[in-house]
């Protein structure tokens, strides 16, 4: 076994590969991002950390500045929100338990903090008054004594959770509060999870078909060939909307098994092609005749010396449609067909669209840049494995 | 040659007729009509609408009657959605506004990829041919979506809050020329750049790999100068998969982009589709699928005549 | 040589048929073999000689059925095995085996020596699995490589010692009967003649059939018994190498004699040099097929065919001029 991996790694293809820096760039992020998603997988973040609210909405986190009538709106949201827990009828359990994201109130008998909101009301209200804040320095001045006043109600996070703090506001809060950098980690997972089932089944069809097509001929080609003939035909979205609208009603419906059904039918013709043709060359190569001699069947044939080595192609198809599938998730999260109870870059992007014309570009921009770089190291992978294993492409 | 396009007419019709039944198929797994009406409608409305479609008829039948009108272009039947409007009118009118952003775009994004491609090619290996290319795959590595949403935020939105002058729509859609450009340029545009990056890459490869043919070499070796060996024999041979390939898309011209019509509000015939769907307007989702599906076979029916005019060996086969 | 032949063909025919037009009828077939009958004996190393496309490749395929004849009859020790299935057909694979031309593509590249042999040995019973290694050791000895290739991939080594291991696979099963498709012509002249020593040496230690199918007349001659000389899918003499040079009467025979230099500086016979081009195999003409180019063509030759006749004991000629 070892033997055959050594093999494989060696092999002129793998050298070129394993020598093309930027494809050993490329996997090891790829590498990191799956990593994240197994972390996901172990609940970190949990289901629930990212649809908490962890602070007010549209908050820029490090990337961003805020203008001045955002930060009083913040200001007014967490006085808020500090003055509801105070008046309830249990008020000391409730400012215990008390959570915004990881900060806690500050310490105190209810009277205590009643007061200190009281504080934080007057300050509030001198700010108020400009119509401009930022034409006034007095004005800016008032509002950063606002910030601080505000900031003094809750207990500062220490050690570990200042840590959890830091990361979980770092890329802002969208629209409903939630952190998007939580969110944006989580949806690692989810295309992950899309992309390898997708890929992986569309190539396992494609390529058993493709290389039944072309290894039998006569009548298996040819309708293997009507068959991918009908498939392409049909646009995926198109396709994708009518199997779901098939789908509605049933059990399956806002699941995610629509959206792989359509991505699998769209998706098993381009390996179906790629080895069909490859297996109808290597159908001729003599150590293929050889195995007849010998007296091997068909099914030897294909499953130990013919599939094998289109090995490579596998690989190829592989990483171009994993790209494929993240893509078009987004697409199906816009048309509202896509993954409906998790957040996905695709789920992200699509709330972001009303947040930009606010100014608030930290969800999409998020969102965008995760994904960007996923399908970048992607790209580059495929390009390197095409340009060492199969020199004719384009 | 005759003989050729007979046989790929001959061999698309099977073809063309699966699609036509699987399309038919998976349309009637939920009862269409039951979808369109809701779980609350009444029986006699769920017969009523049957018969006015014909549903209550064999398979067969219906299966026959549909290829019937698609070949005859015929499509008198009723949508279920839009009272009183035929699927016919429904069809006419949309494919205007669909081909007003993709035949547009089409010209754009091949006139500009095929650009730099030629720049990219001709300047291979150097500086500028490596940025164009780390531009592309960085474009091709970005959701269509973020494409729209940032270009309708800066070109619709921005603009005419800078400008105080609206020089493109948020959405919306109204016929005429005078028109277009409000409406239409910026969807294009989008598109254009959406497209660049593969397109780019692609047209390069091409590119490249037809300069390292021998007959290039020769003409080097004869003495031509870079520039003719490109631009005139080099250029002529690529242009053949190049221009294979853009008639690949042509069907997708008619479809429009779904995406870009649904996000602006444009009704072309993706809109129509979409709307037809999320409504279970069933006659008209069958026959704009089967529309489609036709246009695309028959494209590809004849690229591969256009082919074969092209490149003899293709006969042969 | 026992009386009894261990491979009789009699009227053996292969056409391709080409597809094509509007309904992929068939529109004309490939005439690759056109009637030949022949024996085998068994310890014999027959040859099989003729030009590229003159059918000896295909009817050497024919013979270990990897090829399904479209009509005649191979007898392999008295069984028929054309039309025989997949099933029948095992228990006379393991006997017939098939020596390739191309070293660069008669190995499959995924898989190590060991792994090749081993999958041949396992599948036809020949040797225990804990036997296994033993016997693949021998074998890989046995025609002439280092111990130390077993577990080693095709790329690693050079053309003439993947034909070795293209033969030791061939002999994994232990075979009675080879056919050996040109296996010496990919290689450089030097290499060929130890590949052509190993396989005689082979022959004789195992007591093989071999049917050795080549384009060089020169190699036949060192080779083989006797000769099998094929022009356009049929047989038009068979002759005993030794009596080659002296007795050859075919003129297509002759011509390759002439065609081969000799290695006597004295000697300046002319070269014969053939005229004209082989006939297509699509449309074979009425008469004998060698006449468009025969240097001694007569009218009557492009009318009449001619039938193998023999001439003398173990000579066989097809040619009207005689």
């Amino acid at each position: 076994m070892s033997g055959r991996l050594k093999q494989f790694f060696s092999q002129r293809g793998m050298r070129k590969l394993r020598q093309d820096k930027m494809a050993m760039g490329a996997l090891f992020v790829i590498g990191c991002y799956l990593i994240l998603a197994l972390f996901v997988v172990a609940h970190l973040p949990s289901p629930e950390a990212v649809v908490m609210r962890v602070g007010p909405d549209n908050i820029p986190g490090v990337f961003g500045t805020q203008t001045a009538e955002k930060r009083l709106s913040d200001a007014e949201f967490r006085l808020e929100a500090l003055q509801r827990a105070v008046r309830t009828n249990d008020p000391e359990t409730s400012l215990a338990e008390f959570r915004m994201g990881d900060l806690r109130i500050l310490a105190g008998t209810p009277k205590a903090v009643e007061s200190r909101i009281e504080g934080g009301w007057k300050a509030f209200e001198a700010v108020a008054v400009y119509d401009d804040i930022e034409a006034e320095a007095v004005a800016l001045e008032l509002l950063e004594n606002l910030e601080s006043e505000v900031a003094a109600l809750f207990s500062p996070p220490t050690g570990f959770t200042a840590l959890a703090s830091f990361l979980r506001l770092s890329l802002g809060t969208d629209r409903q509060g939630r952190s998007i950098a939580l969110r944006a980690i989580y949806s690692t997972k989810v295309a992950v999870q899309i992309g390898m089932v997708a890929a992986l089944i569309s190539v396992l069809i494609g390529t058993l078909l493709g290389a039944a097509a072309g290894y039998f001929g006569g009548w298996v080609d040819h309708l293997v060939v009507w068959l991918y003939s009908i498939f392409s035909s049909i646009p995926w979205i198109v396709m994708l909307m009518v199997l779901a609208s098939m789908f509605r009603g049933s059990r399956f419906d806002g699941g995610l098994i629509p959206v792989y059904a359509a991505f699998c039918m769209s998706f098993w013709i381009s390996p179906c092609r790629v080895i069909r043709g490859e297996v109808m060359k290597l159908k001729e190569l003599e150590y293929v005749q050889a195995a007849s001699a010998i007296g091997f069947g068909h099914l030897r044939i294909l499953l130990r010396h013919v599939i094998p080595n289109t090995a490579h192609l596998m690989f190829i198809n592989f990483s171009l449609l994993f790209i494929g599938a993240i893509k078009a998730e987004v697409i199906l999260s816009f048309l509202g067909l896509g993954v409906k109870d998790e957040p996905s870059w695709g789920v992200m992007i699509n709330h972001a669209k009303a947040e930009v014309l606010n100014g608030f570009f930290w969800q999409i921009g998020a969102a965008t840049a995760f994904m960007l770089v996923l399908v970048l190291a992607f790209n580059i992978l495929s390009d390197a494995l095409q340009d060492a294993f199969d020199p004719k492409h384009v | 040659m005759w003989s050729y396009t007979a046989r790929r007419l001959l061999y698309n019709i099977p073809v063309y007729l699966g699609i036509v039944l699987l399309l038919m198929l998976a349309l009637r797994v939920n009862d269409p009509a039951n979808a369109f009406l809701g779980k609350n409608a009444n029986p006699e409305d769920l017969l009523l609408i049957k018969e006015r479609l014909g549903l209550d008829r064999p398979f067969l039948v219906q299966y026959f009657d549909l290829l019937k009108s698609v070949f005859s272009l015929d499509f008198g039947t009723y949508s279920w959605a839009n009272e009183g409007i035929t699927v016919g009118r429904m069809l006419r009118e949309s494919v205007v506004p669909s081909l007003s952003i993709t035949l547009p775009a089409l010209i754009l994004t091949s006139t500009v990829s095929i650009t730099i491609a030629l720049i990219s090619a001709f300047f291979r290996g150097r500086r500028i041919d490596r940025a164009l290319m780390v531009l592309a795959v960085v474009g091709m590595s970005v959701s269509f979506l973020v494409y729209i949403v940032f270009g309708q935020y800066f070109g619709a939105y921005l603009l005419t809050r800078e400008t105080g002058y609206s020089f493109f729509a948020i959405g919306g859609y109204e016929s005429g020329l005078a028109n277009w450009p409000y409406y239409c340029l910026l969807p294009v545009l989008i598109s254009s750049l959406v497209a660049m990056g593969y397109d780019t890459r692609f047209y390069r490869a091409v590119m490249v790999e037809e300069s390292g043919r021998d007959y290039i070499v020769t003409a080097t070796a004869k003495g031509a100068s870079k520039r003719k060996v490109m631009f005139v024999h080099m250029l002529k041979n690529a242009m053949i998969p190049i221009i294979t390939r853009i008639m690949t898309t042509l069907p997708f011209l008619i479809m429009g982009s779904l995406l870009l019509e649904v996000y602006f509000n444009i009704p072309g015939m993706g809109r129509v589709l979409y709307k037809a769907i999320q409504e279970q307007d069933f006659p008209v989702i069958q026959i704009f699928v089967a529309i489609f599906a036709g246009l695309f076979i028959l494209s590809n029916i004849l690229t591969d005549v256009l082919y074969a005019l092209v490149d003899p060996r293709v006969r042969l086969s | 040589m026992s009386s009894k032949a261990l491979l009789e063909v009699r009227d053996l025919v292969m056409h391709f048929p080409v597809r094509g037009g509007v309904l992929n009828r068939v529109l004309r077939r490939v005439h690759a073999v056109n009637g030949v009958s022949f024996a085998v004996q068994r310890g014999e190393v027959l040859g099989l000689v003729g030009e590229s496309g003159c059918g000896k490749s295909t009817l050497g395929k024919c013979l270990i059925r990897l090829l399904e004849p479209t009509s005649g009859s191979v007898l392999h020790d008295g069984s028929e095995l054309v039309g025989l299935k997949h099933g029948g057909l095992m228990k006379h694979r393991r006997k017939m085996q098939m020596i390739f031309q191309d070293p660069y593509s008669s190995l499959n590249p995924r898989l190590s020596v060991r792994e090749t042999l081993r999958e041949v040995a396992l599948f036809h019973g020949v040797a225990m699995p804990h036997g296994l290694d033993a016997y693949i050791a021998h074998l890989i000895e046995r025609v002439g490589l280092r111990a130390e290739a077993a577990d080693k991939f095709p790329h690693e080594f050079s053309g003439g010692q993947r034909q070795r291991i293209g033969i030791a696979r061939a002999l994994a099963c232990e075979p009675e009967f080879l056919v050996a498709d040109e296996p010496v012509s990919a290689l450089d002249v030097s290499i060929q003649a130890q590949v052509l020593n190993l396989l005689m040496d082979l022959k004789e230690e195992f007591g093989l059939t071999v049917v050795f199918i080549s384009h060089d007349l020169k190699v036949i001659e060192h080779f083989c018994d006797r000769v099998l000389v094929m022009y356009l899918g049929s047989i038009v003499e068979e002759i005993d190498c030794t009596q080659l040079h002296a007795e050859a009467r075919h003129p297509y025979t002759r011509a390759l004699l002439g065609a081969n230099p000799i290695n006597d500086p004295a000697d300046r016979r002319p070269l014969t040099v053939l005229q004209g081009d082989v006939p297509s195999p699509f449309e074979l003409p009425p008469g004998c097929a060698f006449a468009g180019r025969c240097p001694v063509v007569e009218e009557r030759c492009h009318q009449e065919r001619p039938t193998l006749s023999e001439r003398s004991a173990g000579h066989s000629v097809a040619c009207l001029l005689d």
